[in-house]
């Protein structure tokens, strides 16, 4: 993390020390909130205050197995418990389990095959049900119930003979070995059975509305368009929490987000956080503190490999040679984004550092592009066999900087004798059909790759992944590379980190030079909160900033 | 009577179907839909968003979804919000009063502004105040809205510090006087059209009235221009407002909606944009269905009042 | 909903004295002088002013009003404001002029037909239009916008499809009044064509109202165009227009407040005169509108 924030190009020094504060209290905090044993609350204080953090999606799923958004994590992370956690170093811990299983403790089978997991004693809902396997086990039956309108079935659907061997211990079998699944199940919250099996039809039942959950918060209450509030749960199990209440508040207005952060309203910015061209001025706001927090999110020049225009290598190195990043970046991004070549977060364990840099060189792009026969036409836009070097770009309507950056490329690209119209589309548009069936020429894209810190990228680069043809993933630029793709089968049946090392970075590789999108890069968040709350730990492997909200507490 | 609502009971009846019809095509015919936001999600796969489609009843073709929808709201069930899973008249309910308060305050405002301004412009007429108003009210009513309230923003939230930006109460507050604090820029600035609309309205009811018999009897009874006023003819213009204000009613749902957005104000018209933008057909169907009842309701009232004061109209 | 005076003499609408009342509403002459004067900006400015409206220069972001030759400043891209406005009003101008007439159009159209006609298809019609006038009209724009690529002609057709309503019910209700007239009624005894009754000889005289609601219906189109454009569904760009100038003009009202106020006054400008003009052309033509 502190290595990372060195990177971070007009980072002050006085960010970086703040930075390495925050990474060394995360050390502190870590382990005690995740991997406490038993009989917890060492701090007799009573919970006190109430921390107000600021959203610009308003969280409308509270039952964490149905499918939701990024914004619902918050809600989820404080509510509910997973058997495990992902701290912000990328490992896993236990959070509802005992130890984390591995092959060498015996929790996963050397084949990989038969998983054991050894669950905490003390837990009780916040009914003061106690919490058993019996729990777990329904919840991982829940998610493949076919009627129930769950969120991700990938890796839960190889699970077989979930038995429940004694309330604290429970073990199933895997269709086929699947090492990411340790890291889907940290994002994979437990719901109680005694709830929810009376319930004929879960997806509407009334627990939706005002969850039960083991978590360090219980639900409060809802004003539906405005804000939510939690509550701290004094039988929480580990350590905390601190703070008596915790609200999400509703601003689907960035402007306004960060004006009621300015003025006090608000004691946290969540997502989408601070917007980068108030980043300056934030930083100056007495009593503030604000931070670039790097995130998962990686923002590419993505295409659609199937048009004509972008079949051959020579285009889209051509393209992505005529990407000026460091104008776009310092100067429409005001130098908060990091540049990247590769998809995988910087954070990440398995990020690889010695993929070829990026140059902006308009000469080379137009050489490039003489050399395998595009050559300007009539209209002066290049052409080769009767295709137009002509094609669409889209991105969502309503981001200013984003919309920024796409005409800043449109008239780099046409002075290459390339011609790119934009057709912006709303969201419930854009990332409809059009982006899945892959309708799109290019589209200018920020989003994760990763399940929590799990590599695993098949969903995104194997052939099998092409929606347009039948695949089941979301591989819409519809890259097809056979090394690729058994790196991928590869990748996923192993489970030594440093054998899944060198897979991935291959992967990474090869994917930055076949460029079946052009990286451009990984996003920073600009959180913001006030000088007297401690405890806020940035963590990219989750998708939420209130991942660890039981650690928060007001300085007194 | 009766055969008048039958009448107008079955034509509204015929009017509903066709808004439910047009507003069920053009919603599925936008491509896209309520599972796009699932579309950058790194781990759900063409198969879940496949099952959630089919679990939803989306695959289904169009006009059978309509024809489920249709018959469940006959039988009183609006269905269910595809975001949340709360009932559709749920929703609406927990937005309406945000809506109601933002509408009745700026109505208010309105009335009781534009009133004074109509009035005065018609008994001075064609005095400078006159000539002010009459210009001021077609400003009013061409400016956009959006950029008056960003303009109202830039000035007494960002460089005056007056008012707060936005919402509707702070957390933890929530005092009457902390209600009306955020109330007072939205609803000022939704009134601009209003007052304009009001005061023409005014303005030509009081001189009609001015211009009748019996005030003129009333001068000559000797009674004070303040009193003939504010007996006559407001009490006069009275009945021929509340029609006018029965024809607004369908406007609180659209009337609110680009002040809600710009003031994040936490009413119908921005759950009607949420629900457009998270393709929530259930809940925008129901505000569609809900605005069309208020028309029809709207055009009964202002008929009915139309009728009780002018006898020469029988419903019939 | 609307009564209208009727016109007792079938006099042209150009009839001398209709002018000299015209002229001598003021605020009309204002509104047309103002609208003239916009459109031979938007004709010729762009011609004249030194930047073109497409110009990156992202070392000249968010320069001020005044600064060197940038007369409005510059846009987050450091592109001429002055320039962008100007092209802008070209697309605003003409989306609303062009809406405007397509709108007046099926508004007639449909408002003579049901008027004539009567009886069911009549009442089909206007139920259509009621069906029509229920919908929160933002709601159908934003559905159809959404829908539709957006594009100049698909903004214009939009904007139409969903503002026709008014005029329909205006033409109806006119047409409906003039259809026992005796000039009709000779007409059809001479045995003159539906048609012909219909377009040569009831139009003309319904022809007050209907330039009336259309001054009014550019107004309103290049309210609605500007309010889409706003939203991000609308003109798309680099292609400016006033609407598209706002959006993303919220985020810098703190630090470059004349991004917002400039283009929103433009559109006030425009929207103003063009209901001066209505306003006038309704005392002219003695057309006599319960809307206010």
């Amino acid at each position: 993390m502190t290595k990372r924030s060195a990177t971070i190009s007009n980072c002050s020094r006085r960010d970086a020390l703040r930075m390495l504060a925050l990474s060394g209290a995360a050390g502190l905090i870590a382990p005690n909130l995740l991997g406490k044993p038993a009989f917890a609350r060492t701090s007799a204080a009573k919970p006190t205050g109430r921390v107000i953090v600021g959203l610009g999606q308003e969280p409308t799923v509270f039952n964490p197995l149905m499918a939701h958004i990024e914004v619902d994590d918050g809600v989820h992370f404080s509510v509910f418990d997973a058997l495990f956690r992902i701290d912000p170093q990328g490992v896993i811990q236990p959070n509802l389990a005992v130890e984390v299983p591995n092959q060498k403790n015996g929790g996963i089978s050397e084949d990989g095959l038969k998983w054991r997991i050894r669950l905490r004693e003390d837990v009780r809902w916040h009914d003061g049900k106690p919490f058993s396997a019996e729990d777990v086990k329904f919840t991982l039956e829940l998610i493949m119930n076919p009627n129930f309108r769950s969120w991700r079935t990938a890796g839960h659907a190889l699970v077989r003979d979930i038995t429940v061997i004694s309330p604290t211990e429970i073990s199933w079998r895997m269709e086929e070995a699947f090492a990411p699944y340790l890291s889907f199940l940290t994002e994979t919250f437990i719901v109680p059975k005694h709830i929810l099996e009376k319930e004929a039809n879960p997806s509407n039942a009334a627990f939706n509305q005002a969850p039960v959950g083991t978590g360090a918060f219980k639900w409060g209450k809802r004003v539906p368009g405005d804000h939510l509030e939690l509550v701290a749960n004094l039988e929480y199990f580990g350590e905390g929490p601190h703070i008596e209440r915790l609200v999400f508040k509703y601003i689907p207005d960035l402007t306004v987000l960060y004006t009621q952060f300015k003025s006090g309203d608000v004691d946290l910015v969540g997502q989408p956080y601070i917007t980068p061209d108030h980043y300056r001025e934030a930083k100056a706001l007495p009593n503030r503190v604000v931070t670039l927090v790097p995130r998962a999110s990686f923002e590419s020049f993505y295409l659609n490999l199937e048009r004509p225009q972008f079949k051959e290598l020579a285009v889209r190195e051509a393209l992505y040679a005529a990407i000026d990043k460091e104008a776009i970046i310092q100067g429409l991004y005001y130098g908060v984004p990091t540049p990247t070549e590769t998809f995988m977060p910087k954070q990440s364990l398995y990020y690889n550092p010695n993929l070829p840099a990026h140059e902006y060189n308009l000469d080379r792009a137009r050489k490039i592009l003489d050399k395998a026969g595009w050559v300007p036409g009539r209209d002066g836009i290049r052409a080769k066999g009767g295709v137009r070097l002509s094609f669409a770009n889209s991105t969502t309507s309503g981001d200013p900087l984003r919309e920024q950056a796409q005409q800043f490329l449109q008239q780099t690209f046409a002075q290459l004798g390339v011609e790119m119209k934009i057709s912006n589309l709303p969201a419930a548009v854009m990332w409809g059909e059009f982006w899945m069936q892959s309708q799109f020429d290019s589209v200018i894209v920020g989003s994760s790759y990763l399940i929590g810190a799990d590599p695993d990228v098949t969903n995104r680069l194997h052939s099998r992944s092409i929606g347009a043809k039948g695949g089941r993933g979301s591989n819409n630029a519809q890259y097809a590379n056979s090394e690729v793709d058994a790196l991928l089968d590869r990748g996923a049946r192993t489970f030594d980190p440093d054998a899944r090392r060198s897979i991935y970075h291959r992967v990474q590789e090869l994917v930055r030079r076949d460029l079946p999108f052009l990286p451009l890069y990984q996003s920073n968040a600009v959180q913001g909160q006030k000088k007297g709350i401690s405890g806020v730990v940035p963590n990219g492997n989750t998708r939420t900033e209130s991942w660890n909200a039981v650690a928060w507490h007001w300085a007194s | 009577m009766s055969g008048f609502l039958l009448n107008r009971l079955s034509q509204s009846i015929v009017l509903l179907v066709i808004v439910s019809i047009i507003g069920f095509t053009v919603l599925n015919l936008m491509p896209g839909g309520p599972l796009a936001q699932f579309g950058l999600d790194p781990g759900m796969t063409q198969k879940d968003v496949e099952r959630l489609a089919e679990q939803l009843g989306l695959n289904r073709p169009l006009w059978i979804q309509y024809l489920d929808w249709a018959w469940r709201l006959i039988q009183g069930d609006w269905g269910h919000s595809f975001r949340d899973g709360s009932s559709v008249l749920t929703v609406i309910g927990r937005h309406l009063s945000a809506t109601l308060l933002l509408m009745g305050t700026s109505t208010a405002l309105a009335i009781a502004i534009g009133s004074w301004i109509g009035i005065r412009g018609a008994t001075h007429r064609y005095s400078l105040f006159d000539y002010c108003a009459t210009v001021g009210a077609m400003v009013a009513l061409s400016v956009p809205t959006f950029w008056f309230g960003l303009i109202g923003i830039y000035i007494f939230t960002l460089k005056l510090g007056w008012v707060p930006a936005g919402n509707m109460y702070t957390i933890g507050d929530g005092s009457v006087l902390d209600y009306l604090h955020h109330l007072i820029l939205p609803s000022l600035v939704l009134s601009l059209v209003h007052v304009a609309i009001w005061s023409r309205y005014m303005r030509t009811a009081t001189l009609d009235a001015l211009s009748q018999d019996f005030i003129k009897t009333a001068r000559a009874k000797g009674l004070s221009e303040r009193r003939i006023l504010l007996k006559h003819v407001v009490g006069n213009a009275l009945l021929p407002m509340i029609t006018l204000a029965g024809m607004q009613l369908p406007s609180i749902l659209t009337g609110a909606l680009v002040t809600e957005t710009v003031f994040t104000w936490p009413g119908m018209g921005r759950l009607f944009l949420d629900s457009l933008g998270y393709s929530d057909y259930p809940v925008v169907m129901g505000l569609l269905i809900f605005s069309a009842i208020l028309v029809v309701l709207g055009n009964l009232i202002a008929d009915i009042v139309i009728a009780t004061v002018d006898p020469r109209i029988r419903l019939a | 909903m609307t009564a209208i005076a009727v016109h007792a003499t079938p006099t042209r609408w150009w009839h001398s004295r209709a002018v000299y009342r015209f002229m001598r509403h003021h605020l009309a002459l204002v509104g047309i002088a103002m609208i003239t004067l916009l459109v031979l900006a938007c004709a010729i400015g762009p011609y004249v002013l030194p930047y073109d409206s497409l110009q990156i220069d992202l070392r000249a972001r968010f320069a001020p009003p005044l600064s060197g030759d940038h007369y409005f400043g510059t846009d987050p891209l450091g592109r001429d404001l002055a320039a962008r406005l100007l092209m802008a009003g070209r697309v605003s101008l003409l989306v609303g002029f062009s809406a405007m007439l397509l709108s007046t159009l099926i508004g007639t159209l449909v408002g003579v037909t049901a008027g004539y006609r009567g009886g069911w298809v009549g009442a089909g019609l206007m139920r259509t239009v009621d069906g029509f006038l229920s919908y929160p009209s933002i709601f159908l724009v934003l559905a159809l916008a959404a829908t539709l690529r957006p594009s100049p002609v698909m903004i214009t057709v939009i904007i139409a499809v969903t503002s026709w309503m008014e005029t329909a019910r205006i033409v109806e209700a006119e047409v409906r009044s003039l259809r026992e007239r005796e000039f009709v009624q000779a007409a059809r005894m001479v045995g003159l064509s539906r048609r012909h009754i219909m377009f040569r000889e009831i139009l003309p005289n319904a022809m007050g109202p209907i330039i009336v609601a259309a001054s009014l219906a550019v107004a309103r189109a290049i309210l609605l165009e500007a309010y889409i454009s706003f939203l991000g569904y609308g003109i798309q760009p680099p292609m400016p227009s006033w609407g598209n100038m706002l959006n993303g003009a919220q985020q810098y009202l703190a630090s470059a407040p004349w991004l917002a106020i400039i283009p929103g006054a433009a559109i006030t400008i425009a929207v103003t005169s063009f209901n001066f003009i209505g306003d006038g052309l309704r005392d002219a033509l003695d057309v006599r509108d319960d809307h206010i």
